[in-house]
């Protein structure tokens, strides 16, 4: 959506739009009163026609006058999004009532995201591409009422090895852009095809999408939109012929962004006094760079503009000021006010200082473990200095759970040497086992999902093992929801009703999620007897009624569970009832593929607790693993890793603070999963005077200290934002929806269920 | 970890939270006394990282062979340096005076026993710089079974933890046994030639328990540095230097010369990771 924006508008999306752009149907983020080039044509009386991406329905709405919106929600639909353009384009080549008609196709974003670059359907699907610009074009030559049309062929983003997009490589930056119209071959620019690319997927020449805006503005003879930061794109000036024309085309442009300018920086005066001054600090950027190209630009339109030298100049000076405005308009986001900055590093460090004593009182008993939590905080802490780092932040994780691993095994071992050595040999091997075990499934964990930049291509469990082998995965699945329903048919109350009512809900869980594969990744269906079942299913219940059922019998689980507290006897019950509950839920909202990961948590969980770790080794272990997990999902620093699949479960229709939450829950589930796990292993006895929150509090304080620190240092770097505005928006809900809302909220609420056994 | 190389929190071996010893484990090993094998214990980890940063760049260039081709090196020179500077199994209690415990020898293919009869011989003539026959005899026995267990036990055991800890399993497997049989070339030699296969020291190596001493610090040192090696790994440079085995190796080298030299200090020699005495209680209350 921020791409549309800004090849509509002609402004620059800034990383707020990101935030909206998750709440995806949010009609109130619409551009319906913003000034568009469509608004334009809409005012001119003209009628616009769209087909393909919904999106454009929600942003516009009532703006066109015919229209078929698609759903892109379901990202594996390849074939049914580009069918439903195609069809409409032969009836509205045929008319001629129409000014613009926008086509977007889905079918390429959805085999990138599906299946990457490299997949078997890319070149078909392109082929397919191929032939409709043809129709297109010849239609424009054949037809007479499509003579002077152009038709602007354009990608809103590309994407990377792994299909997504949302970064800042060049792959994800640097789509295509084609303007084809026979009377463009009047131009005279011979421009040879195929050619190398002079750099990382450069060819031709770059132009910035805001220009897209202006220039079909220009074309068009539409006024240019309000907000535009866009310049025309000067290859098309030869299309006029007389050069007051182009001039006036040229100023009026110059003249758009010079307000934008002025209105954004009221102190700078546009006057050919003020600005001469300017140019004798020989300032060609910046503000003064701009002040100085409208001198210039003044001067020269004071002159004979008849004059063919004195006009070439004027259009040159015209361009050059505009590019420069656009820069400065384009980075007016690199304005930082210092003390708010500082501020903030301010008031986190107070965060931090006022846990410190009680951090430093829970290390100082155990000091070993002191050290490595120390060591793990600094290293995280100085790995936000490192952008590379942070972009392959699950790295770090991987690495400090491999070394805790290791931790745990010394200290379990040498404890073992010491005194309890009365306990007996059986449970001694036993343990000596769990730690391989726990080796083993933090290895698995971690291949899971390639995630992060640089190997984010490299083959994995989730994305190449499984659709490879998916008897395999089918297996695990099946195994991962047996498991899920047998713990919760144990921690159930023992109740004819509520036992049947546990296997209804685990076996209703299932059923959806298979359901739900179908709908959404049907490759992993293929061939197996699942895919019967499934196709009947939807006709029964639909998604959103599932999820719903799903969501309240769970919602009951967690009742149950609240009020077994309160009954005597019932030792045990609630917090294993409400974990199982909870774990049930999670698999709802976590991808198909990932839902045999609950499986090896639940390994790992049961390996840990044969440990007997202590209140603060538990904390740690939950720490690490909360994050290694939540890479292990897939997440990473990037938006492009956000999922969304599951954001809509139950939910009917848009409505923030639910899509918000399931989004959150559907991201988070690995650290949320072992927060509650987390309190199960907690040691029973003792544990009060074990201040798991000041700990957790302590690393969070300091790890947004140190991202916020490493923004206000390296705040000038080109390009450090692309990685840094994606990691502060995810520090952000780390601190907030994890540790404030899951990790003390969920810590409080799980312990004084615990407390009143 | 960062815990086993803080010395703070380090106890001295017979603290009070020592095991009740009912077969105190092996103390730490010293090198032999000769003038020779002192000085030699000093030049051989630098020799060795002076070849490893010789032979870099063809490591770079081509990781399978070079490594491949290094490893009859590396093998001699280690076997040349513990068979120096180390006592061979079995000596190496007397060695340390640390008493007549009975060392249930288990050097199994020596019948004959030859380190246990020439030993004291062989050590005063060692001293003037003269090496026996039978000296050599009775070293040469625990050499090769050093060399034939690293290879054959060690090396297979430190590719599965190289695994474990995040080496890929599906693709460069020559890369992974490679980097495992350097590393255990490393980090087990000096061990089973020192220990053979003494059980008790096997376990203590098995939990990280071993008094700080040069072998058992190069050996810990060898996989601290593998481990640290893998920091450089994400980083964006595009270096060949960043592809799989080298930073691990790099490390391991380093590593290795590291703990060789700093565990033989006076400030942590003989010195092992215990946990903290308060901790140990309260993990005692919560198993019984």
């Amino acid at each position: 959506m921020p791409r549309l924006k800004a090849m509509t508008t002609g402004s620059v999306p800034s990383f707020l739009d990101v935030i909206l752009n998750i709440a995806e149907s949010d009609t109130s983020s619409t551009l319906a009163f913003q000034d568009t080039w469509l608004a334009q044509l809409k005012a001119r009386g003209d009628q616009l026609v769209m087909y393909g991406d919904d999106t454009w329905l929600k942003l516009f709405p009532g703006m066109f006058g015919r229209a078929d919106g698609t759903t892109s929600f379901f990202v594996s639909d390849f074939v049914e999004v580009d069918q439903n353009v195609t069809r409409h384009v032969p009836t509205e080549l045929a008319q001629d009532d129409w000014s613009a008609m926008i086509m977007h196709y889905l079918g390429l974003d959805h085999i990138g995201h599906k299946a990457g670059p490299r997949s078997s359907y890319m070149i078909p699907k392109q082929q397919e591409m191929d032939a409709i610009v043809n129709e297109v074009y010849t239609a424009i030559q054949q037809k007479p009422h499509l003579q002077s049309t152009l038709f602007v062929l354009c990608g809103d983003h590309g994407m990377n090895d792994a299909g997504n997009h949302g970064g800042a490589s060049a792959g994800e930056t640097s789509p295509a852009l084609l303007f084809i119209s026979p009377k463009l071959e009047a131009l005279g620019v011979p421009q040879q095809s195929p050619i190398e690319a002079f750099d990382d997927l450069q060819y031709y020449r770059t132009v910035e999408q805001a220009d897209i805006t202006s220039t079909l503005a220009g074309l068009l003879g539409l006024p240019i939109p309000l907000n535009s930061l866009g310049v025309f794109i000067p290859e098309f000036l030869d299309l006029w012929d007389s050069k007051p024309q182009r001039l006036q085309m040229l100023t009026r442009n110059a003249r758009q962004l010079l307000n934008t300018v002025q209105a954004t920086f009221p102190g700078f005066v546009f006057t050919r006094e003020a600005t001469a001054a300017s140019c004798a600090t020989g300032a060609d950027s910046g503000i003064e760079g701009a002040q100085c190209a409208w001198s210039e630009v003044l001067h020269l339109s004071s002159g004979d503009i008849t004059d063919d030298a004195t006009s070439s100049a004027l259009e040159s000076s015209l361009l050059r000021f505009s590019r420069i405005a656009q820069d400065v308009m384009s980075s007016t986001a690199s304005n930082y006010d210092i003390s708010r900055l500082c501020l903030g590093l301010l008031i986190t460090g107070f965060a931090a200082l006022l846990v410190f004593p009680n951090t430093y009182y829970e290390c100082a008993r155990s000091t070993y473990t002191g050290v490595f939590l120390a060591f793990m905080i600094v290293g995280y802490g100085s790995m936000m200095f490192a952008s590379s780092y942070v972009e392959e932040e699950q790295q770090f994780w991987y690495w400090i759970c491999s070394g805790w691993m290791f931790y745990l095994h010394v200290r379990s071992a040498s404890s073992r040497i010491g005194p309890s050595r009365a306990t007996d040999r059986l449970s001694r091997h036993g343990s000596k086992l769990a730690i391989v075990g726990l080796a083993v499934a933090q290895r698995v964990v971690r291949r899971w999902n390639q995630t992060g930049q640089k190997f984010a291509a490299e083959p994995d469990i989730a994305r190449t093992f499984f659709p490879a082998h998916p008897a395999v995965f089918w297996g695990l699945f099946m195994i991962t929801y047996g498991d899920a329903g047998y713990h919760l048919l144990r921690s159930l109350p023992s109740s004819v009703v509520l036992k049947v009512g546990g296997v209804a809900l685990t076996a209703l869980a299932f059923m959806f999620k298979v359901n739900f594969v179908a709908n959404d990744s049907p490759e992993l269906l293929v061939g197996s007897s699942l895919s019967k079942t499934a196709e009947k299913w939807p006709e029964i219940l639909s998604l959103v009624l599932q999820a719903r059922l799903i969501f309240g019998g769970l919602v009951c689980c967690a009742l149950l569970a609240i009020m077994a507290r309160y009954r005597p006897g019932a030792k045990h019950v609630s917090n294993t009832l409400l974990h199982e509950a909870l774990h049930l839920f999670l698999m709802t909202q976590s991808r198909a593929t990932n839902i045999p990961l609950f499986l090896v948590f639940r390994i790992a969980a049961m390996t840990l607790s044969s440990m007997n770790l202590t209140g603060i080794e538990v904390t740690i272990t939950t720490l690490i693993l909360q994050y290694t997990t939540f890479f292990a999902f897939g997440g990473s620093n990037a938006i492009s890793s956000v999922d969304l699949s599951s954001a809509y479960n139950g939910v009917g229709s848009y409505s923030v603070v639910m899509v918000g939450i399931l989004t959150f829950v559907s991201n988070w589930a690995g650290p949320i999963w072992w927060v509650s796990a987390g309190h199960l292993l907690r040691p029973q006895q003792g544990s009060e005077d074990h201040n798991a929150a000041s700990l957790l509090t302590f690393h969070i304080a300091t790890s947004l200290m140190s991202v916020m620190a490493a923004c206000t240092a390296l705040r000038t770097h080109l390009f450090i934002w692309t990685v840094f505005s994606p990691k502060y928006l995810y520090t952000m809900a780390w601190a907030t929806a994890n540790h404030v809302a899951v990790n003390l909220l969920g810590g409080v609420g799980l312990s004084s269920l615990r407390s009143r056994k | 970890m960062a815990s086993t190389t803080s010395p703070s929190s380090v106890n001295t071996q017979g603290s009070p939270t020592q095991a009740p010893a009912e077969k105190p484990s092996p103390p730490p090993i010293n090198i032999l006394p000769s003038q020779l094998a002192q000085t030699y214990s000093y030049v051989h980890p630098v020799v060795l990282l002076g070849l490893y940063a010789y032979r870099f760049e063809a490591l770079v260039a081509n990781p399978v062979r070079e490594l491949l081709t290094d490893l009859p090196w590396l093998a001699a020179l280690q076997i040349s340096y513990v068979m120096l500077c180390l006592p061979p199994a079995g000596t190496a209690f007397i060695e340390a005076g640390a008493g007549a415990e009975e060392e249930k020898k288990k050097v199994p293919k020596s019948p004959a026993g030859p380190p246990r009869h020439g030993k004291p011989g062989y050590r005063r003539k060692h001293s003037s710089g003269k090496i026996s026959w039978a000296g050599v005899f009775a070293k040469l026995m625990p050499a090769f079974l050093s060399f034939a267990l690293t290879s054959l036990l060690a090396t297979p055991l430190i590719a599965v933890l190289l695994v474990l800890f995040g080496a890929p399993l599906t693709t460069h497997n020559a890369e992974t046994v490679l980097c495992a049989a350097h590393m255990a070339l490393l980090s087990a030699t000096g061990l089973v030639y020192v220990h053979g296969v003494e059980t008790s020291v096997w376990k203590e190596v098995w939990g990280i328990a071993r008094p700080a001493d040069a072998v058992w610090g190069s050996a810990l040192g060898t996989g601290l540095g593998a481990w640290f090696g893998a920091i450089p790994i994400p980083l964006d440079w595009d270096r060949p230097w960043q592809a799989f085995p080298i930073t691990i190796l790099t490390g391991a080298y380093i590593g290795y010369a590291v703990g060789s030299l700093v565990s033989r200090t006076p400030l942590l020699y003989g010195k092992r990771i215990e946990f903290a005495p308060e901790q140990a209680e309260e993990e005692e209350k919560k198993t019984n």
